[in-house]
């Protein structure tokens, strides 16, 4: 496969030789990436860690592409016009292609290796700029083409024979703009911030996209009426004809049905198709040639050390060391507090895998309070707001405190746990202790408290104490989780895809056990007074398995295999 | 030492933002010799590496290269240098064949005599039964070998070595340290920098010791002996303005009272 796509991109070859570009150190390039590419795991659908010899390019990945862009095709049948199925499709197409980069490829694209590897060597920098973003689209056309392939098929059911070429010449186009867009904002990000920001807003970026794609798959239809789309039509808005998902739909318009398409259409086709070739040279001329020299100022020592140390920064005590030196007074246990807070504010795979969970719990939640058929949204919002269903919100976040327990003791850089082993610590139970407590106060209670804030508002006062007593069985999810299941140190394990299974089976138990007690509440629920007390109750429990929590030996931590 | 020298610097200066990392440097180096670079952390070392190596192309002043210049040929010089960066960066999927047959590429060399030329030295530098296993199972020693391997690839007229050392066991030091004699006896420029004293001392035939963007001390070992004191070491230690002996660790001493 990479031997034909290069063998494809050598037909380019007389043309790029023109412009400065070295051939044969482009296609060394290229075909030393691709390479590599195919002994790296991929991130997206792909297994974490895949330590055989084989190629982990796994075909089950590829078929879950190939799934995607059939379910994706659907949404060409969805309006009698093909302009709106088609626009709705390219969009969908478009933002898969951009996660896809974004997620698979922000390592590629700032490789710094390339600093000391390819650039010491005689290659100029047109022909590293060029091979970067050839690879980038190599990569990607690959992918492109197997989401696409279910529509180029299924386009036939629309717009017969013809239509199936003008498709395939689509999807290129769209694969290309998608590059286009992202590399352009990548490019302009990184003049504009360091990498180690830019690796932030990046993940910020994928985290914003991931919980807007969940919520649009589960909101959108409960919100919007699917049938009003069948005769929208999409030019009767100026704005539209700005977005390149219409431009690309325009092509099948001017030339399948000639016959009611206008200049606006003609224009916006043309547009698209020219528009490609002047962003990659764009890319290449004006945004390429500072990228390398950003890269290299940054990955120089010279450049960020302080060696003047002038301006000598002060460590400001904010109120989270007051909390912890307040909730957590025991030195180790203050300890274990501190790191976990710390690591887990700036690590950023804990973020990227926790973060989207405190937005599903919303939208979980609105997608099964909404769940009333053919009422108007405000119908739908008196509903909810008549019955008890807040009870569910907060027993629904127990899910944001089940992902950071689950998360929270993994981590890439796990070898710098090393510190726990090392020193004299006789009850590592006090730093879980810590860990367990700087969870609860610096990301579970402030959630609640803005759910319980949200609660107060919509559903009144009266509903304090079912917060209350909610919270405080969530807590006690929480301990037997932390208790049954998460036996490692704060980020001191590897990163592992999936529990045992027996681990499995525990947490389906401690889920019954808290489902069973949420009914409960929502069963008792008249009784005011009974939730006041039973919170007492509760409260207990919870104090006695944190004592029991904080007790653990060695013998009960899970230690990472330090073999390797 | 009657030739043109092989590397020229002059006036070099440097600047991150308004902070400047050099400050007039100028410089004559000639074929054969073996430079030590040496200075403290911060003082500049790297930045005038990148200079040399072509990675930071924007400076004021002039760089000459065996008679070109750097900001107007880039590439024939860089075809001139084999570099071995500090940083041990590199792509570990790959295995030492394929990688080097890369880097060989690159320069522009042909098929046969790179793939023969890649098995001999991997089998002196004793890696020859893992030429063709994976990277990222090597130690540190291994990938360092593997990157000396790559800089001397091409047979460069000037050879820049930053921290090569690292990771090597005794053996592989002494192997380094005599590969290093000998080609300079070859007629090649080696530009040597490190931290470990005891080892441009031996190595080096030139010593240049830069501080704060400046060139302090520039001679053979010798000479800065006279001025100073006995060990490369304490030269260091006074030009660099460390404070006298003994106060930083009565300090640390007293911290722990």
């Amino acid at each position: 496969m990479d031997k034909i796509l290069l063998k494809l991109v050598s037909l380019l070859n007389p043309m790029l030789q023109k412009t400065g570009v070295n051939k044969d150190q482009l296609n060394e390039i290229l075909r030393i990436k691709l390479l590599m590419d195919n002994r790296r795991p991929k991130t997206i659908f792909g297994n974490k860690k895949n330590k055989s010899g084989k190629p982990p390019k796994s075909i089950f990945s590829n078929i879950m592409v190939v799934i995607l862009g059939l379910m994706m095709s659907f949404l060409l049948f969805i309006s009698d016009r093909p302009l709106a199925g088609q626009t709705l499709y390219f969009s969908m197409f478009m933002v898969m292609m951009a996660l896809t980069l974004i997620s698979d490829f922000t390592t590629v694209l700032i490789d710094t290796r390339d600093q000391f590897i390819i650039l010491p060597r005689p290659v100029n920098d047109r022909t590293v700029a060029m091979a970067r973003f050839l690879h980038v689209t190599l990569y990607i056309t690959q992918i492109a083409l197997l989401q696409g392939l279910p529509g180029i098929l299924l386009v036939f059911f629309v717009d017969g024979w013809a239509a199936m070429p003008v498709f395939f010449i689509q999807v290129v186009e769209a694969t290309l703009l998608s590059v286009l867009l992202v590399n352009t904002v990548y490019f302009i990000l990184i003049k504009l911030v360091s990498p180690q920001k830019f690796k932030d807003i990046i993940s910020y970026v994928q985290i914003a996209f991931s919980v807007c794609i969940f919520a649009v798959y589960y909101l959108v239809p409960k919100l919007i009426n699917v049938s009003s789309l069948k005769h929208i039509d999409l030019l009767s808005h100026r704005w539209v004809s700005f977005l390149p998902p219409v431009w690309i739909a325009s092509l099948n318009e001017i030339v399948l049905h000639a016959g009611r398409a206008n200049l606006t259409i003609l224009v916006m086709a043309v547009t698209g198709l020219i528009f490609p070739v002047i962003g990659i040279w764009f890319v290449a001329k004006v945004l390429a040639p500072g990228f390398n020299r950003s890269l290299a100022i940054v990955s120089s020592a010279d450049g960020n050390s302080n060696a003047s140390a002038s301006t000598k920064k002060q460590y400001k005590t904010d109120f989270r060391d007051k909390l912890a030196n307040l909730v957590a007074p025991d030195p180790i246990e203050n300890a274990g507090f501190k790191i976990t807070w710390k690591l887990a504010a700036r690590t950023r795979e804990f973020k990227m895998k926790v973060f989207p969970a405190f937005a599903y719990v919303p939208i979980y939640f609105l997608y099964f309070a909404f769940n009333g058929k053919g009422q108007s949204i405000t119908e739908k919002y008196e509903t909810m707001k008549g019955n008890a269903s807040y009870i569910f919100l907060i027993y629904l976040s127990t899910f944001v405190l089940s992902t950071i327990l689950q998360n929270v003791s993994q981590s890439a850089k796990y070898k710098s746990a090393w510190v726990y082993y090392a020193l004299p610590i006789d009850q590592p139970g006090k730093i879980l202790a810590g860990m367990y407590k700087a969870i609860i106060v610096l990301y579970f209670i402030p959630y609640c408290l803005v759910l319980s804030i949200a609660t107060v508002i919509i559903w009144g006062p009266m509903t304090i104490n079912d917060i209350l007593l909610s919270f405080c069985i969530s807590t006690i999810y929480g301990m037997l989780m932390a208790l049954f299941m998460v036996k490692g140190l704060p980020f001191s394990k590897p990163i592992m895809v999936k529990a045992g299974g027996g681990k499995m089976i525990v947490s389906f138990v401690i889920l019954g056990l808290i489902a069973a007690l949420g009914f409960g509440h929502r069963f008792l629920i008249k009784w005011e007074t009974l939730i006041w007390i039973l919170i007492i109750p509760m409260i207990l429990i919870n104090w006695i398995m944190f004592i029991q929590y904080k007790k653990q030996s060695w013998d009960a931590i899970e230690l990472a295999d330090t073999d390797k | 030492m009657t030739d043109q020298p092989i590397i020229q610097i002059k006036n070099l200066n440097k600047f991150y933002d308004t902070k400047q990392v050099l400050k007039n440097l100028s410089l004559d180096i000639y074929p054969g010799q073996v430079i030590g670079y040496i200075g403290p952390n911060g003082a500049g070392k790297s930045t005038t590496v990148k200079i040399l190596t072509g990675l930071l192309p924007e400076f004021q002043g002039e760089v000459i290269i065996d008679g070109m210049s750097m900001t107007e040929n880039p590439q024939e010089i860089k075809k001139l240098i084999g570099y071995v960066p500090e940083n041990a960066e590199i792509y570990d999927v790959l295995t030492p064949m394929e990688y080097l047959d890369f880097i060989g590429k690159l320069y522009g060399m042909e098929e046969p005599i790179l793939s023969e030329r890649i098995e001999k030295l991997l089998t002196a530098f004793g890696l020859g039964t893992n030429i063709n296993d994976r990277m990222d199972t090597f130690s540190k020693g291994m990938k360092q070998k593997v990157l000396l391997t790559a800089g001397i690839i091409n047979n460069p007229k000037i050879l820049i070595l930053d921290e090569p050392l690292s990771g090597l066991d005794a053996n592989a030091v002494i192997l380094v340290k005599e590969l290093i004699i000998r080609l300079s006896k070859e007629g090649k420029t080696i530009f040597y920098c490190s931290h470990m004293m005891d080892v441009v001392e031996k190595v080096s035939d030139r010593i240049l010791l830069i501080n704060k963007g400046e060139i302090i001390a520039d001679g053979t070992f010798e000479s800065l002996k006279q001025n100073h004191s006995d060990t490369l070491e304490q030269i260091f230690s006074k030009l660099t303005g460390r404070e006298e002996s003994g106060v930083e660790t009565d300090a640390i001493i007293n911290a722990l009272d």
